[in-house]
């Protein structure tokens, strides 16, 4: 079985080519001055600086986490550029004007923005290294009251709402790689849905690391006030280098009353080769908080692309009768390392949180889930679903479970349950003789592993994953 | 807790150390001194460890336990009570120390059985290969110090297709206060053997003291052993112990520990598949109230292929008790066609009770059928209401419902003497409400 | 049902085939026409099964000498799906489970697939769902199956009447059947053949690979074969079949060879 297997994994990454746009990039180094550059350079409020400088403080006192199973050398920070901006001729005013290298290079990605934007009615903010360069239907949007634009823009447009909101859920100092993104975070995407607004379309952002050793440090802020709702799809892709190269945004979401916000990712930034050279290290720290009453959090993720991902999705259920969810497909290959899962914090009376977590690891590769579910004393009533399903494909890899429950309420009720299986060559016999080949049997085999995350993702995303999925383990069945 | 203050405190307890190497046996008193060592070379852990991150033994720290006397003046009369009907071979330890006087060996002929010190010049070589060898101190103060103060133990060695009918019981009693006791158990099955060992740890006094114990047990191929293990140490009580597991071709070994004394008490469970076709099934239950915590680790090891482990881990934890479960399953590259099943199910009988539990799969063989599954919650309100429609109070209706819930546990049992006692205490703790 | 005329679909010739190392089948020759009706009958271990994985190409088994023919074609050198394409179906003997794959799905995809090959027009959907509701109704089956996993949770019953309804969508020319009987109680069994039975004609041909007798009282077999340590040691018509089950197996040994000759 092995031979088909292999034979069908080693497909050359699509995504890898380097976009010839002149960038206007930062000295490599991180210090106080760095960072004043990055706030002079976008022109910031007095404010933002003195946030990123006490992060910065706090970082300076912090070690890098080393609790997480995955390996990598060590990270010198001083080699890394934290600043890189394309430098556009003009201000742009519609799609029209921007650079058409740069759409050439969207369209080798398989966005064609307009095309996505009208078709499938997304708004899309495109983020090309750290500074955004186009938001579309941006007046639609704003019709319904609806700000949706990159962080920057925020800071100067609604610097109250970025006042009041920026780390309020993850806070400067709140771990290794979040006081770094805050002390140096260049552009991401704000946004704002006000009470009672249905956000009348998935907001879509596409992020892309091009420039070669330029860390890209995003910040993702959504807040949907009392009785909104938001559907936000994020994806990722980044082009091929030797090198590796850091990824450390950070994501805040923050649901008031009978808010509810989605929020899905396929994530498939370069894994470096088949013999684990290059590829991005992906240390993300994402996180919501259902604040209000009846709020809603969910998290929907695929997990295909680089070389160490480490990064949970998070949810602070502090409104009783809130929700939390994490849907989770992560997939390695070769020589990549996956340590991801999420938390899920019951604060508020009668929370609810539901996980299910599908890993597939083939090749050389290690996946690991790691899961916090923390029932607090007051969390009177709360509920917990756990599912974390591993399918190993060929005997050099590894699968890990590492749930942690931690119960202090004895009216709450959780569950966890896991298993591992494989694609059997039984299995695949069966299916070819019905004269199915080896190829779509493990594709088919795999989505219907991965059926109950993707059922969760936007149409238009879920088609993209299940192709996804099947790339990246051709050849590994056989 | 200082480093410092958990230094001196180890530094201490070796200090403390008065008994001098006699022995002829050479490698005895290396593999003590390597103990030593180890035991300078550590620090008491604390919850920053990740394996100790929900015990805290600081608390060890402010009382400064001598090691045990070993003069004995208990009587057989004395401890009556706590023999098995059951079993026909007692090896009775008080306070750590061999007693002679209270034991009772009747299968000199057929086995090797007894204290340590007897044997070892009759079968140093066997012992060698053995003793210390599973319970590993690299990297365990426990072990380490128990190791260092290794002098007593029982030891059973069951020969090649002997099969012990009658369990044997190892009692290990505590009445001094303020002290430390190092109690130690080797068992050897040798090829085809089968045998019944109750490992059992009660006090009769009510003070604070600290049990620190390993047991080590090595199976040879198609060797059976059950190993069943009650802690029902007084409430004041400190209790670590390690056991470690080794297990050959197509061995089989089924536990069943119990955990229901002890102010803290911590249990490390390490059992290794070490070649084909070897078999556990191991259960545990805690059942603990007031302000007890109950530790237990286990860890399960799949060195080889077509090993099967299966596992059932249940916690009832009343007032303020808190209790921690933390069960690793690994299966190491080239173990196909493991099958390893595991629960931990949790009862909370009350608002402040706590309940940690963390089972964790590590699997590296891709032909292996691994699930395991955790719950915690309260009694189900329907099976309530199904025994109140019944005419059952409703407090009768939870006790039984608890009740059923550990009995689950003690009724597999194979001893029945111990599984009514058991029983009994299952019954006293859900009815003492 | 023998007819005059009729073209040879199978024909094997001295086949041995062993696995890991050992050899199971020692020799076996049998020419299946179309319109016919086999039983290979023979007690545990006499190599009836492995023929049938043999002719449907599993891997674990290694083919070390022998020819087989299927309709003129070198069998042998077919990868497992091109038989199938070609129109080999097995009946699985233990069906495998695959989780999270919806019946429906595997269906529809096994059938277009086939259909393709045979340069047919594929079904939507929907289509689909018409057409396998139709089939369904064959073998008795309820409708939410198609929804459930492949053979996932489905008793022995439901898997052996899921194998029969995708050989009645996938219309093999050769059919074999391992054991289909085992499992199944006298109601479904009788299900099950007369699927069988409406699915055989004077183009294709079947193969009923049994242990006992009681199939063949329902699906009538023009040749029975008796196999023994890899080879048939003896064939007769369907009173073979009564003849073995009255005088069990240990008959044979003493009587190899005493009614063949009658199949070429």
């Amino acid at each position: 079985m092995s031979a088909v297997l292999q034979s069908l994994v080693n497909q050359p990454y699509k995504h890898g080519f380097v976009t010839e746009i002149e960038s206007d990039i930062a000295p490599k180094g991180l210090n106080e001055d760095t960072i004043r550059l990055i706030s002079a350079k976008k022109n910031e409020p007095e404010w933002l600086l003195s946030f990123r400088l006490k992060a910065y403080q706090k970082w300076l006192t912090m070690t890098e986490p080393d609790w997480q199973n995955v390996q990598y050398p060590k990270i010198d920070f001083q080699a890394i550029s934290y600043y890189s901006a394309p430098k556009p001729k003009k201000k742009l005013a519609s799609m029209d004007e921007v650079d058409p290298e740069l759409l050439r290079t969207f369209e080798k990605l398989g966005v064609p923005m307009h095309e996505r934007a009208a078709l499938a009615g997304v708004a899309v903010d495109v983020i090309f290294d750290s500074v955004s360069v186009a938001t579309t239907y941006k007046q639609k949007l704003a019709e319904v009251g609806i700000i949706f634009c990159s962080i920057s823009e925020a800071v100067h447009n609604h610097p109250e709402l970025i006042q009041k909101y920026l780390g309020s859920v993850v806070p400067v100092g709140d771990n290794y790689f979040a006081a770094l993104n805050s002390a140096v975070f260049t552009d991401g995407s704000f946004c704002f849905i006000p009470k009672g607004v249905k956000c009348p379309m998935d907001l879509s952002t596409y992020f892309r690391i091009n420039t070669e050793s330029s860390g890209q440090f995003e910040r993702t802020l959504i807040v949907a006030e009392e009785g909104a709702s938001v559907s936000y799809l994020e994806g990722c892709t980044a082009p091929k280098f030797d090198t590796n190269q850091l990824h450390a945004a950070v994501v805040e979401l923050i649901a008031l009353d009978d808010a509810d916000i989605k929020y899905s990712t396929v994530q498939n930034w370069y894994a470096g080769d088949e013999n684990g050279v290059g590829g991005i290290y992906n240390f993300v720290t994402k996180r919501g908080l259902a604040k209000g009453r009846n709020s809603r959090i969910s998290w929907t993720q695929v997990e295909t692309g680089s070389a160490i991902t480490w990064k949970y999705p998070s949810c602070i259920l502090r409104g009783d009768n809130s929700v939390g969810e994490f849907y989770s497909v992560a997939v390695t290959n070769n020589y990549q390392q996956a340590d991801t899962g999420t938390k899920m914090i019951h604060l508020g009376k009668n929370t609810r949180s539901t996980i299910v977590s599908k890993g597939i690891s083939a090749g050389h590769s290690n996946s690991s889930y790691r899961g916090l579910v923390r029932i607090a004393p007051t969390a009177d009533g709360a509920r917990n679903y756990s599912q974390c399903d591993s399918m190993l494909i060929g005997d050099q890899c590894g699968a890990h479970t590492f749930p942690y429950i931690q119960v202090r309420n004895n009216s709450a009720k959780v569950e966890h349950e896991a298993s591992t299986s494989k694609i059997g060559e039984d299995q695949l016999f069966y299916f070819s003789q019905r004269g199915i080949d080896a190829e779509e049997a493990v594709s088919m085999i795999i989505n219907g592993f991965c059926k109950d995350v993707f059922q969760q993702l936007p149409m238009e995303f879920a088609v993209e994953a299940t192709k996804l999925l099947s790339f990246k383990l051709e050849g590994s069945v056989g | 807790m200082s480093e410092i203050a958990s230094n001196d405190y180890l530094e201490c307890l070796l200090k403390s150390w008065s008994i001098k190497p006699t022995e002829s046996q050479s490698w005895l008193n290396q593999l003590r001194s390597q103990a030593i060592d180890r035991v300078s070379a550590q620090k008491l852990p604390t919850k920053r460890d990740e394996e100790w991150r929900f015990t805290d033994i600081s608390s060890l720290t402010h009382l400064p336990y001598r090691p045990s006397q070993s003069e004995c003046a208990l009587q057989a009369s004395d401890i009556e009570h706590l023999y098995l009907n059951e079993a026909e071979n007692s090896l009775v330890f008080v306070d750590g120390h061999y007693s002679p006087e209270l034991s009772k060996i009747v299968d000199q002929a057929a086995l090797v059985i007894g204290n340590l010190p007897e044997f070892l010049s009759t079968h140093s070589a066997t012992l060698e290969c053995h003793l210390g060898q599973y319970a590993t101190f690299e990297n365990n103060v426990f072990s380490a110090l128990n190791t260092a103060f290794l002098r007593d133990a029982a030891l059973i060695l069951v020969p090649k297709n002997v099969s012990v009918t009658r369990p044997i019981h190892l009692l290990f009693i505590a009445t001094q206060q303020e002290v430390t006791s190092y109690p130690r158990c080797l068992l050897i099955g040798e090829t085809g053997s089968n045998v019944t060992i109750i490992e059992d740890y009660v006090a009769l006094q009510d003070a604070t003291y600290i049990t620190n114990s390993v047991t080590e047990i090595s199976l040879a191929a198609n060797a059976h052993a059950r190993h069943i293990r009650v802690q029902r140490e007084n409430t004041h009580a400190f209790h670590f112990a390690n056991c470690a597991v080794s297990l050959a071709h197509a061995s089989h070994y089924q536990s069943a520990s119990i955990s229901l004394g002890s102010h803290i008490s911590r249990y490390n469970l390490d059992v290794r598949l070490l070649d084909e076709a070897a078999e556990c099934i191991i259960d545990g239950l805690t059942l603990i109230s007031d302000r007890q915590l109950a530790d237990t680790h286990t860890c399960i090891d799949h060195v080889k292929p077509s090993g099967t482990s299966h596992q059932q881990h249940k916690c009832i934890v009343d007032d303020s008790a808190h209790a921690v479960f933390n069960g690793k399953i690994i299966v190491r590259p080239h173990a196909q066609r493991t099958n390893s099943s595991q629960s931990s199910r949790n009862l909370l009988l009350s608002s402040a009770a706590q309940i940690d539990t963390k089972p964790q799969l590590e699997i590296f063989a891709d032909d292996v059928k691994c699930a395991h599954g955790a719950t915690v919650g309260q009694l189900e309100q329907e099976e309530i209401f199904y025994l109140e429609s019944r005419g059952l109070s409703e407090l009768a209706a939870r006790n039984l419902l608890t009740y059923a819930f550990g009995a689950e546990i003690i009724s597999r049992i194979p001893v029945t003497s111990l599984r009514q006692q058991l029983e009994q205490a299952v019954l006293n703790q859900t009815q003492g409400k | 049902m023998i007819y005059e005329n009729s073209t040879t679909i199978l024909s094997v010739q001295g086949l041995h085939a062993s696995i890991n190392g050992t050899e199971i089948l020692k020799g076996m020759d049998l020419t299946v026409k179309s319109g016919e009706i086999h039983a290979i009958m023979g007690l545990n271990g006499s190599g009836k099964s492995t023929f049938a994985k043999v002719l449907a190409g599993h891997s674990a088994y290694e083919v070390t000498a022998g020819s087989v023919q299927f309709e003129g074609k070198n069998l042998l050198e077919l990868p497992p799906e091109e038989r199938a394409r070609a129109g080999v179906f097995l009946a699985f003997q233990y069906p495998i489970e695959i989780p999270g794959v919806a019946n429906t799905q595997f269906l529809r995809l096994a059938y277009n697939t086939v259909q393709t090959q045979r340069g047919r027009e594929e079904l939507d959907p929907l289509e689909f769902d018409d057409f396998v509701r139709e089939k369904m109704k064959l073998l008795d089956m309820k409708p939410d199956f198609l929804d459930r996993s492949v053979n996932e949770g489905f008793s022995g019953g439901e898997k052996k009447r899921n194998e029969i309804l995708q050989m009645a969508l996938l219309e093999p020319k050769l059919s074999i059947l391992d054991e289909t009987d085992s499992g199944l109680d006298i109601d479904a069994l009788k299900i099950v053949a007369n699927g069988v039975n409406q699915l055989t004609n004077k183009n294709n041909a079947t193969i009923l690979v049994t242990h006992y007798q009681r199939l063949l009282d329902y699906i009538v077999p023009d040749y029975v074969h008796v196999m023994q340590a890899g080879r048939i040691v003896m064939t007769g018509g369907k009173e073979l079949a009564l003849e073995l089950e009255t005088r069990g197996y240990d008959w044979i040994s003493t009587n190899k060879h005493s009614i063949a000759g009658e199949v070429a």
